[in-house]
């Protein structure tokens, strides 16, 4: 008969799994770009630039972008879509993935190389941007540049943006209803400006109904989506075909 | 019964005559506002207007309760954040907020005011629960807001810099959250003294949506029951969003009814929470409540008693752009239970 010395598993509660912390997969076989990738998945953006500078020494800065901050950063997003991981720890990997690149790009003298930007933005009188803090992360994992115009943007600021830097997907976050009037306003500027971009809603109080009821709109279901809506749009997709693809 | 009975009937776990409706959260709309000819602005800085406005709640909509106020401003322009009024909007005045940057950083040392009650226009709020008690006191209950230890370290602190400091060093936290706590006892304290029947702490910034359950379960849920432990009348908790990873908590907050919104399970807050515990609840405000027909938010209404909800309510705070039509659609699913 098996005699059981340990009973500490007994009493672990599987009803909560919010208390895990170490079901981060691997996600490089290089134990440099691994130890960096950590970093990012435990995000700790203090310690990550020694690590990062020290790897600088014998590794390509576009290998430690794409290989060891990107992937790491990818690994956070499958835990936060998985409910391991929560906002605040989304947020602070995000920071340390940013310390990364900034060094690995003082590195390489330049920008890296982004696919396409994407401008968002929080809507006007809503100054909460969390649900924007993980589309920019996200999207910024992914390579898309973000142009992040922050919190309480109001319309002409967007349009204004959207003019500049042209690019191939706008996003709006709203968390409130009394804020999501100012997207069809967005859209309805953007046309009129011969800018026919994917415009992308979501936010806690911002539905389906609401986003498709204006030309431009594609509903935003989840952050996690942005990379995918971004990817489409990047590839020519139009606004009323990311629709079709996206909603209803 | 009348309105005040029927809710004191439920809170002592007796039969009401039938089921009440009102909001835990604020229920204004520019409908309402209309009716009692009482706008914003003022009816977030006069206590009159603030009163009339509230009584909408019950003399236009029929809501088996009134409630005061309509933003979650007070305590934290009392601790020092700056007041954003609301916006412009197509539709009518917006809901007030706070403007950035918040007033502190981590390694503050936050103080809480002697003379707190007299700042910002607490002074206002409290006249309007005192008109409350005057006009409708007698047949109909009233309810005070007051926001909960964390979300008012999140204004104090700003959402992101909080968020982050869950993790980085909660320790830090609890001395904005002991100020948080002593800004919302205090204030329910005065808001009993004016005539509040019921105090509800909304408690947003607390949600599993923002934070881990971890976090609240080790830094909130102390101050929460600290404060709840000091309150003399009936206590109704709101967190807003899925809350199904903390609610077994919130029930031992000492809270008497927790506030849902649909997408929380309202049957397992049932099952972790016990018997004891009343649950409010009712439809989504956005999606449902704003956007939708009066039937579906029937059906909405109906589905959630079925699974539990003893006090039809809507989920959060109303967008005031919402049609009466389907807030009376609230009320008349109550009546048939």
């Amino acid at each position: 008969m098996k005699v059981l010395q340990d009973f500490s598993n007994i009493f672990k509660r599987y009803d909560i799994d919010n208390e895990v912390t170490d079901g981060a997969r691997q996600v490089s076989k290089d134990a440099v770009l691994q130890e960096i990738a950590k970093y990012v998945v435990e995000g700790d953006d203090e310690g990550i630039g020694d690590v990062v500078k020290k790897a600088l020494e014998t590794k390509p800065p576009l290998d430690i972008i794409n290989d060891a901050l990107v992937a790491g950063m990818s690994e956070v997003s499958r835990l936060w879509e998985e409910g391991a991981y929560f906002l605040p720890q989304v947020i602070l990997s995000s920071d340390a993935m940013s310390v990364g690149i900034a060094l690995c790009e003082e590195a390489m003298g330049k920008s890296m190389d982004r696919k396409a930007p994407v401008v968002t933005h929080t809507a006007e009188g809503d100054i909460h941007d969390i649900g924007q803090v993980i589309v920019n992360a996200l999207l910024t994992a992914n390579g898309f540049e973000v142009i992040d115009l922050g919190a309480d943007v109001p319309v002409d600021k967007v349009v204004a943006a959207c003019k500049q830097h042209k690019p191939v997907m706008v996003t709006g976050t709203a968390l409130m209803t009394t804020t999501m009037t100012a997207f069809p306003k967005i859209a309805h500027q953007l046309k009129a400006a011969g800018l026919a971009i994917p415009f992308v809603c979501g936010g806690g109080a911002v539905c389906e109904e609401y986003v498709t009821g204006f030309e431009l709109g594609v509903w935003g279901k989840e952050a996690s989506q942005a990379p995918g809506m971004a990817e489409d749009a990047l590839v020519g997709e139009s606004w009323e075909s990311m629709r079709s693809k996206w909603n209803g | 019964m009348n309105s005040k009975e029927r809710v004191m009937a439920v809170l002592n776990h007796q039969k009401p005559d039938r089921m009440p409706c009102f909001g835990a959260n604020s229920t204004v709309t520019y409908e309402q506002m209309e009716k009692v000819q009482a706008f914003w602005p003022e009816g977030h800085l006069k206590g009159e207007t603030m009163a009339k406005q509230a009584m909408a709640a019950h003399t236009v909509i029929g809501f088996d309760a009134v409630r005061v106020p309509f933003c979650q401003t007070f305590e934290s322009v009392a601790l020092g954040c700056t007041y954003k009024p609301g916006a412009n909007l197509e539709a009518g005045e917006g809901i007030p907020g706070i403007e950035h940057p918040p007033p502190h950083k981590l390694t503050d040392t936050p103080v809480f005011p002697d003379d707190f009650l007299s700042r910002g226009n607490i002074p206002e709020l409290l006249k309007a629960v005192r008109i409350l008690k005057k006009e409708v006191g007698g047949e109909v209950p009233i309810i005070a807001g007051i926001v909960g230890p964390f979300t008012i370290a999140g204004s104090l602190l700003g959402a992101v810099p909080i968020l982050k400091a869950t993790f980085k060093a909660p320790d830090k936290l609890r001395l904005f959250l002991d100020v948080g706590e002593k800004a919302g006892t205090a204030l329910a304290k005065a808001l009993i003294d004016a005539g509040a029947d019921i105090i509800c702490c909304e408690d947003m910034t607390a949600s599993p949506e923002l934070i881990a359950p971890k976090t609240y379960r080790d830094l909130e849920l102390e101050y929460q029951k600290k404060q709840f432990d000091a309150i003399s009348v009936p206590k109704i908790l709101h967190i807003c969003g899925n809350v199904d990873g903390i609610v077994e908590w919130m029930g031992e907050t000492g809270a008497d009814i927790l506030s849902l919104e649909p997408k929380a399970d309202a049957r397992l807050a049932r099952n972790k929470c016990g018997s004891n515990i009343i649950l409010l609840g009712g439809v989504d405000t956005a999606t449902t409540l704003f956007m939708k027909d009066a039937a579906t938010v029937q059906a909405g209404c109906e589905e959630s008693i079925a699974d539990g909800i003893q006090i039809l309510a809507p989920g959060c705070a109303v967008a005031p752009g919402t049609c009466t039509e389907n807030l009376l659609a609230m009320v008349e699913v109550a009546k048939s239970h």
